[in-house]
């Protein structure tokens, strides 16, 4: 019986430590966003993040230059206030405004901007992640500490758009070599809205409200990234109250909280794009073929009848289970300016595509798969990413549309680096490729331009499709000298229109972007675009700085899950000493045998 | 060889046959493995494959059992019992080719490093030790992610991490066999070394491969399983490892679709435990140390 | 993968000790170079170039590609790039991840830990578990309850640890965290912060325990069972001893030492276990980062984690086996 004393007077000692730490712990809660982060952190260090999460991340600490509006993404006010450019556009005059303080109390200055700038101009490793932004500055120079000073050496239509975060000069100057310097140790000196309070690699970044913030502190304490190594484990924090707020989300993950109490569902227009390349012949800037293409891929016929068989609306319908809209131009929806509407929309009409390929000097072989002028059976290697499952359901619709016209396609799947070298050294017929776009359309669009190819055949080129039109090559010319948005957005629309009649790819859909939050936390969040637009991945960082919590919000898990956790280990003792008393109870039984 | 020693054999088969029915585990595995692979192999006879094709699925997506779908429908809207049925296929062929191409390699290893002797026998021995202490999943991920993706490579990246433990029980065998007398006999009597392996220690051996490889099988299907749960298999091929892996990515224990779940799970699970269940018979019953045991 | 639940491994009785040992380690070393060799071998027959992968998306002229390669030093002679990640291991350096782009050594030092933890509790629960259901088991042998427990113990061991551990996720609903190892917003202190760890492990050690503790108690049963059958405990007997002390005193004891050589044995499998637990519950620990590593694939990360993997595993067992030279005294006295 001492025995069962002893382990009654544990348990309940644990049971006491327990929910005597609960109540403690509530009472000190902050104010927490808690968002899920499933993609990797590369660095913290705003001069050598490149990954989308960490700019996003970078963003929330380091302001730019501009920023973008919440409503319709125009340039609106960051650290400079206001800006004029000279008559020949070469020289920019930002004004930084008196009263702007970073995080440590000193103020921001022109200094500071025109610090980071020249250091990047200056430090080859300071250049890694935005070096093409200052690519093209003759020079960056402060006169006084409100005014910045950027000569250009040609006209710039980005200068609005400089995606660069500014950092404090009394800290940066004394910091050495920049590939070294991690920038993840508290305190980290910065002018957004959030300041780093710790960092943990692969579990957490925590972040603290920015009282010195211009714009005015967020409404929350602490906002906190939280590392899920997939999108459903974050799914189901979600809906266990672990997280406020989930991105990125799968159609099913999306449908699947549907009609859960407590949770609201974000269904924004996306900026990516799914897309199939055809390969109309790959080749070096000099016109040098490279890789090993499909011979009939290079006749526009084939590729407009490829396009014609395949069912796109299937695909959405049923891979991306109804969350994207249909392509037409690189260029998404979201971006009303720019966003193609074709003349005529080329519909899903495989009729129309057999009868154009017979036309066209392709008849059936005996097999049923067709037959090039050159006796080359039209059988293309479609390549697609293994760890993509779009690619892997999306590969087999493509396959069985094209089946149907009399094209075979041999859908392989392959690790990611492998698939880089097929595309850049032009190894493909049709290989998966998708792309996030930017409120600019330059750089979505120059990479189907001739000079995105590579300089030799061993060289690596920024090309998507080694796609190379004369047409599409003056378009792009034109609009990058345009500076009437009306003309520009004109010409960009008949850059796209071009596209679509050339084929050198089929936009397959622009995804839509899946969000969710809870909403017995959280009671709203600024959207960029407004409406339609997403809360996480913005140009700026409203969706988190906007964050509304519900007014005395506790409904934090943390407490719940101590509460648990102790009765798990109460359980565990309780357990442990049942079996130790069956034990002795056994042994003495033994004894008696 | 004559009629007698045939004679022999069968009858020694004959006993061990009774003697297996005895064990009552080992006759459910037996009789539960038939049917499963029974079915594994009518599959295409009896079900039309066109229906896991994606782009032909019919069914709504996520759909839980119902009276069409008996174990509901996938993130595709195909039939999950349709799948865990072709499925079964995979992960028997997997798990049997690699078996045997594991145990092949084995005994090979195992009687040369035996029956030879000198320096090249040291060398074996060598390398079955550090095959058997390799963590054995840890080398069969680097081997498939190396290899291009397929069903072979999962077949060699099985086979060749299992062998080991085959070789060292072959060699045991073998050294105890080779040590009896009538073995000697043998080799004054002018018999070569294919003349002693092939009639004498083969032979001797192979019940013991037999048990070995019903039990090597079991954990074959396991690490099929696993290495297309991890996204090493042939993306193109249905088992019941890329089901789970599938269930995994798209969200079946967050959609709560315990039915796309249940069926790959459960069927590893019955043909492991019925291998298991026939080589522990087998076991007992061939191995008499055991059976004095028992 | 787990091997067959069958004793039939025990290390080599005889000769001097010093011998054995200097053998052992000897081949524990050898081995050790073979997970080397292996290791870089074994990835540069991974297709794809990783230079086009680092420049994948930037305008790269052949200079700069040349200069990428020189870097990373690609671009020299097999034997000598073999020779300088040789000299990089031994001072602890195994190149940089080309996705995290951190170097290996520093994301494999952060994620040992939760494994040694996740790995290390499992196998303690799992071995005294499996312990005690065996001796229980082979006591009372052909009992309802010895039929029960090896019935179960089987049925855990074919089941497929991610399988299970998807099932217990889903089946506990909001009672446990859904995958993680903490929850950011736990409070600092010691407590709090052990509370929430250890209710962040308690589903992946379940799992873990469920797949792993089958082979413990198979294989004290039938090493038991084994003993029983020994002269010396006849002997014990006749000397007027009881069946439970006899029990207790001499076979179990004796049992005992096949069956803690197999916990050491098979930590390797334990840890491959883990990999794929680990990714289920996003235990951010080795495996996971395996998991991880085989996405790219990241080369160097691949090529680091199956270095420390196996061979931490060769160490494991080296332990082992002198563990086993300590305690038995039979392999003592010779």
């Amino acid at each position: 019986m001492g025995t069962i004393r002893r382990v009654a007077s544990i348990v309940g000692a644990v049971g006491l430590a327990a929910s005597s730490l609960a109540p403690s712990a509530q009472a000190q809660q902050p104010v927490t966003l808690r968002v899920a982060i499933v993609q990797q952190v590369d660095s913290l260090n705003p001069f050598l993040a490149t990954y989308q999460a960490s700019t996003e991340v970078g963003r929330l600490m380091y302001d730019y230059l501009t920023a973008y509006d919440a409503k319709d993404q125009r340039p609106v006010e960051a650290l400079a206030k206001s800006w004029e450019k000279s008559a020949d556009n070469l020289t920019w005059t930002f004004t930084v405004p008196d009263g702007k303080k970073w995080s440590d109390d000193q103020p921001i200055t022109a200094g500071d901007v025109a610090f980071t700038y020249n250091l990047m101009m200056t430090d080859k490793e300071a250049a890694t992640a935005n070096g093409s932004f200052v690519a093209g500055f003759e020079s960056v120079t402060a006169p006084d500490d409100r005014t910045v000073v950027i000569k250009t050496r040609a006209p710039q239509a980005s200068m609005l758009a400089l995606d660069v975060p500014i950092v404090p000069e009394h800290v940066w100057k004394g910091v050495g070599k920049i590939a070294d310097y991690k920038n993840d140790t508290p305190p980290v000196v910065g002018s957004g809205p959030f300041v780093l309070s710790e960092y943990r690699a692969n579990e957490f970044i925590k972040l603290k409200a920015n009282k010195n913030y211009w714009r005015g502190a967020p409404k929350y304490d602490e906002l906190h990234f939280v590392y899920y190594k997939t999108v459903d484990a974050a799914v189901q924090a979600l809906d266990r109250g672990e997280l406020d707020l989930v991105n990125r989300m799968g159609p099913a993950q999306f449908d699947s909280l549907k009609g859960k109490s407590g949770i609201t569902l974000n269904k924004a227009q996306g900026r990516r794009f799914n897309e199939l390349v055809l390969n109309s012949g790959a080749a070096t800037r000099t016109g040098e073929p490279i890789g090993d293409g499909h011979p009939a891929l290079k006749d526009v016929r084939v590729r407009r009848a490829v396009a014609k068989a395949i069912d796109q609306d299937a695909i959405i319908a049923r891979v991306n289970g109804g969350y994207a809209e249909r392509g037409t131009g690189p260029i998404p929806p979201v971006f009303p300016d720019f966003h193609l509407t074709p003349e005529t929309v080329r519909p899903f009409d495989p009729a129309a595509a057999n009868t154009e390929l017979d036309q066209a000097g392709y008849p059936r072989g005996a097999d049923g798969t067709r037959v090039g002028p050159d006796g080359t059976p039209l059988r293309f290697r479609l390549i697609g990413h293994t760890s993509r499952a779009y690619d892997e359901q999306a590969g087999e619709y493509v396959k069985g549309s094209l089946a149907d016209v009399g094209i075979a396609v041999d859908v392989q799947l392959v690790a990611d680096t492998l698939l880089d070298e097929y595309g850049v050294a032009g190894k493909f017929d049709l290989i998966f490729s998708g792309w996030g776009t930017n409120p600019d359309p330059d750089f979505i669009l120059s990479l189907h331009t001739c000079d995105a190819r590579p300089a030799s055949p061993t060289a690596t080129g920024t090309t998507d499709s080694f796609f190379c039109d004369a047409t599409y090559d003056e378009l792009y010319r034109q609009q990058g000298a345009e500076l009437d948005p009306a003309k520009r957005s004109e010409l960009v629309k008949r850059m796209q229109q071009r596209f679509y009649d050339e084929v050198p790819a089929i936009i397959l859909g622009h995804d839509n972007a899946l969000e969710a939050y809870r909403n017995d936390t959280f009671a709203s969040f600024t959207i960029q675009p407004d409406p339609g637009g997403v809360i996480m991945a913005q140009n700026g960082v409203w969706g988190y700085y906007g964050a509304v919590p519900v007014a005395a919000s506790t409904g934090s898990s943390g407490p719940k899950g101590l509460l648990v956790a102790g009765a798990v280990v109460v359980v565990l003792l309780v357990g442990g000493g049942v079996w130790l008393l069956a034990r002795r109870r056994g042994a003495t039984a033994g004894d008696r045998e | 060889m004559t009629s007698i020693v045939w004679q022999r054999r069968r009858a020694a088969v004959g006993s061990t046959w009774r003697d297996f029915t005895r064990d009552r585990g080992g006759l459910i595995g037996l009789v539960v493995l038939g049917a499963v692979v029974v079915l594994a192999l009518l599959a295409p006879l009896v079900t039309d494959p066109a229906a896991l094709d994606v782009t032909k699925a019919a069914g709504e997506r996520w759909q839980p059992p119902s009276g069409e779908y008996w174990f509901g429908t996938d993130h595709t809207g195909r039939s999950v019992l349709l799948l865990t049925w072709w499925g079964s296929r995979i992960s028997l062929l997997v798990g049997l080719t690699a078996t045997v191409l594991s145990v092949m390699i084995g005994t090979l290893v195992g009687i040369t490093a035996a029956h030879f002797g000198g320096w090249p026998s040291a060398g074996l021995m060598w390398v079955t030790s550090f095959f058997l202490v390799l963590p054995s999943l840890v080398l069969a991920i680097a081997l498939s992610s190396v290899l291009p993706r397929g069903i072979w490579t999962i077949v060699l990246a099985i086979a060749v991490t299992s062998w080991a433990s085959t070789a060292r029980l072959v060699r045991a065998q073998t050294l105890s066999v080779e040590a009896r007398p009538y073995i000697e006999r043998a080799r004054v009597l002018g018999g070569g070394h294919a003349h002693v392996i092939g009639r004498h220690v083969l032979p001797a051996v192979l019940p013991l491969v037999f048990v070995n490889t019903t039990l090597t099988v079991a954990n074959a299907i396991v690490a099929e399983a696993t290495l297309s749960f991890l996204g090493l298999g042939d993306p193109a091929a249905v088992s019941w490892g890329s089901m789970l892996r599938a269930a995994n990515l798209h969200g079946a224990v967050s959609q709560r679709a315990w039915w796309f779940l249940l069926p790959p799970g459960l069927g590893v699970v019955v043909v492991v435990l019925t291998f298991t269940l026939v080589g522990r018979a087998l076991e007992t019953v061939l191995n008499p140390r055991l059976r004095g045991d028992r | 993968m787990t091997a067959p639940p069958l004793a039939e491994s025990s290390p080599r009785r005889g000769g001097g000790v010093l011998r054995h040992v200097a053998g052992k380690l000897g081949g524990a070393l050898a081995g050790l170079a073979g997970v080397v060799v292996l290791g870089f071998f074994l990835f540069r027959l991974i297709p794809g170039d990783p230079t086009v992968t680092m420049t994948r998306g930037r305008q790269v002229d052949e200079a700069q590609i040349a200069e990428l390669r020189a870097l990373h030093g690609y671009d020299r002679p097999i034997v000598e790039q073999f020779g300088q990640y040789v000299g990089g291991l031994l001072h602890g350096d195994m190149g940089t991840s080309l996705f995290y782009r951190r170097t290996v050594a520093e994301l494999i030092a952060e994620r040992v830990w939760p494994t040694l933890l996740l790995v290390g509790t499992s196998t303690l629960i799992a071995v005294t578990l499996g312990l005690w259901l065996g001796i229980r088991g082979a006591w009372r042998r052909d009992s309802p309850f010895d039929r029960a427990s090896t019935g179960v113990a089987l049925v855990g061991w074919a089941m497929p640890a991610f399988w299970l551990g998807m099932l217990l996720s889903m089946a506990t609903g909001n009672l446990f965290p859904s995958g993680g190892m903490r929850f950011s917003n736990t409070p600092p202190d010691f407590w709090s912060q052990a509370l929430d760890v250890a209710h962040h492990m308690v589903l992946p050690c379940l799992t873990l325990i469920a797949v792993v503790y089958a082979q413990y108690q198979l294989v004290m049963r039938s090493s038991l069972l084994e003993e029983m059958n020994a002269d010396y405990l006849t002997t014990a007997r006749a000397k007027g001893l009881r069946d439970d002390q006899v029990r207790r005193r001499h076979a179990v004891p004796n049992a005992l030492l096949p069956t803690v050589t197999l916990v050491f044995l098979h930590i390797g499998l334990v840890v491959t276990g883990a990999i794929t637990v680990e990714t289920v519950f996003s235990w951010p620990g080795l495996g996971l980062l395996t998991y991880e590593a085989l996405a790219g694939p990241d080369l160097p990360l691949l090529q680091g984690t199956f270095v420390v993997l196996a061979g931490s595993v060769i160490v494991m067992n080296v332990l082992a086996d002198l563990l086993y030279q300590v305690l038995d005294p039979r392999v003592r006295a010779s």
